[in-house]
């Protein structure tokens, strides 16, 4: 009876689950995810069979009483608040797949960007290994979500030097040292991956996974000079990310080959490419200015000349 | 993590947000992949930020094209009678970009890559329009003008349908900056555009163009 009553659970799950598939006009894989979610829900059931056994004997009790049961076995079904538990059940898949591949990252050092370090994750969470059927086989999504979580980490970090700063409790970094020292730090996150990086990079540039991966690419970059106090708003804007996302990315090749201890080569190597940055734009408007007093020069001596030749009257 | 993603997600379902995301790896509706990583910026306060962006970005480079525009025509016409018309005129856009410019830096939006195209085309279409005459100025001025008031003011009925009161700051600035640009638009009629030869061919060309840029500008 208490069988019957988790089929009937998990049955009428699978059925909102549907349903919520249905409206947000979702594919293949994510009705696979309502599955899984479903299953799953249907083996936390048999965990907690006492507490069904239990729960129908409470029928009669005030449904107040009856939901502090149902809480712990998930999403629960309740026939009120559509949208609500809607939502709930889409954010439960969505935290479902990022707790998946955050435990999968821990096997990557063995198994690579791979089904198999997703599987191993699964595992660990007490899942199936079918989970990792989830997820497209070359691990795409895996290292999309180890970027996003990198790109956060930094933004955390950013956003807490910039406290301090501003609290005065530590000095403002010149320009160059802030982003060798920003870049330093998120490419230091890989380091733990470094064996596997060069894989994951090769993923990142498949045609499907390059709006992703250029999307999480600009975002880095923004932010590092939104935090360096980039505040252009003209061409400059592009030309500094260019220029910075350039950096970033011949330093990451750089550091898959490094083999100095502590990666010393690799910062040096940025240090001196975020030199010529800085020199390259002092150079420009170098170029600017010179410019500018050469043609005033000009306009002067074209002045000069018309005065001379009696042409320039008052109009 | 988790905690962040559920409610700027609930934000999203509500809003229907394409791009932009909150931190961490979120699903994006109806998008390629069962899962699309997005940026990691945080979105600011639940502000609809693909629509600021496109607002912010567009005034921005239309004040940017007024101000060349004045450029070319100063250069051409600044030691004529309608000189210090146009001078006074120039200086409220200068305004303008000036509080552009700050907006475009709190809301982080990015300018159009266009700016350089519109830093010359601007110009050469103030001096152009200033070498047919005085009058052909001011009927350069009037389109551009009434191009730009009914711009502003579409802007100003999509932030109202979206939220008035969260908008409020940036509504007021921009019912502002449509007030003035309207009073431009008054001083170009006063100032004879409307005797220009060829006005209307004129006028229908050059608020082609600004459609053709302010589309441009929005996406670009």
């Amino acid at each position: 009876m208490a069988a019957a009553g988790g089929l009937r659970r998990a049955g009428w799950r699978l059925w909102r689950a549907r349903r919520a598939v249905v409206r947000c006009q979702q594919y293949p894989p994510l009705r696979a995810l309502q599955a899984s979610a479903a299953l799953r829900a249907a083996s936390d059931e048999h965990k907690k069979e006492p507490w069904a056994s239990s729960s129908q004997q409470h029928f009669e009790s005030p449904p107040a009483g009856h939901q502090p049961e149902e809480k712990p076995q998930g999403p629960h079904p309740s026939y009120t608040g559509q949208g609500g538990q809607e939502s709930e059940d889409y954010e439960s898949e969505e935290q479902l797949q990022h707790r998946i591949l955050t435990a999968a990252l821990e096997f990557v050092p063995e198994h690579g960007w791979t089904a198999e370090a997703i599987a191993e994750g699964a595992k660990t969470l007490g899942l199936s290994v079918a989970a990792a059927g989830l997820f497209h086989s070359d691990g795409s999504e895996l290292i999309l979500h180890f970027v996003s979580d990198c790109n956060t980490k930094l933004t955390e970090l950013l956003k807490k030097e910039q406290k301090l700063v501003q609290l005065g409790e530590a000095e403002k970094k010149p320009i160059d040292e802030f982003l060798r020292d920003a870049v330093e730090a998120r490419l230091r996150m890989l380091i733990p991956y470094i064996e596997k990086w060069p894989q994951a990079l090769s993923v990142l540039l498949l045609p499907r996974n390059i709006p992703s991966s250029l999307s999480l690419l600009t975002s880095m970059i923004d932010d590092i000079w939104h935090y360096a106090g980039d505040q252009s708003t003209d061409f400059n804007w592009y030309t500094r990310r260019a220029v910075l996302t350039a950096i970033y990315n011949t330093t990451e090749l750089v550091m898959m080959q490094d083999s100095s201890p502590g990666f010393e080569d690799t910062w040096r190597f940025l240090e001196n490419r975020v030199a010529d940055a800085m020199a390259m734009s002092n150079t420009a408007t170098q170029v600017q200015s010179t410019g500018e007093a050469v043609v005033q020069g000009l306009m002067g001596a074209a002045v000069t000349i018309k005065n001379l030749a009696g042409l320039n009257q008052r109009r | 993590m988790a905690a962040a993603v559920v409610p700027a997600l609930r934000c999203s379902l509500l809003q229907r947000r394409p791009l932009r995301c909150g931190p961490g790896v979120r699903a994006v509706p109806g998008a390629g992949a069962a899962l699309r990583p997005c940026s990691s910026r945080v979105a600011q306060d639940g502000i609809n930020q693909p629509v600021i962006d496109r607002i912010i970005r567009v005034d921005h480079a239309g004040e940017y094209g007024a101000n060349r525009i004045y450029a070319g025509q100063m250069a051409v016409l600044g030691r004529s009678s309608v000189g210090p018309v146009i001078q006074q005129m120039w200086n409220q856009e200068k305004k303008h970009l000036k509080k552009f410019n700050e907006l475009m830096v709190a809301y982080r939006v990015r300018p159009t890559v266009l700016l350089p195209f519109w830093n010359v085309a601007g110009f050469v279409l103030g001096a152009g329009s200033a070498l047919l005459g005085k009058k052909g100025a001011m009927a350069c001025t009037v389109a551009v003008e009434e191009s730009i008031s009914e711009h502003y003011n579409n802007q100003i009925r999509t932030l109202i349908e979206e939220d008035p009161e969260k908008y409020k700051e940036l509504l007021q600035v921009i019912k502002q900056f449509r007030d003035e640009e309207q009073e431009h638009h008054d001083i170009g009629l006063e100032h004879d555009a409307e005797a220009t030869p060829a006005y209307s061919v004129l006028k229908t060309a050059i608020q082609l163009g600004c459609k053709a840029a302010i589309f441009l500008s929005e996406r670009i």
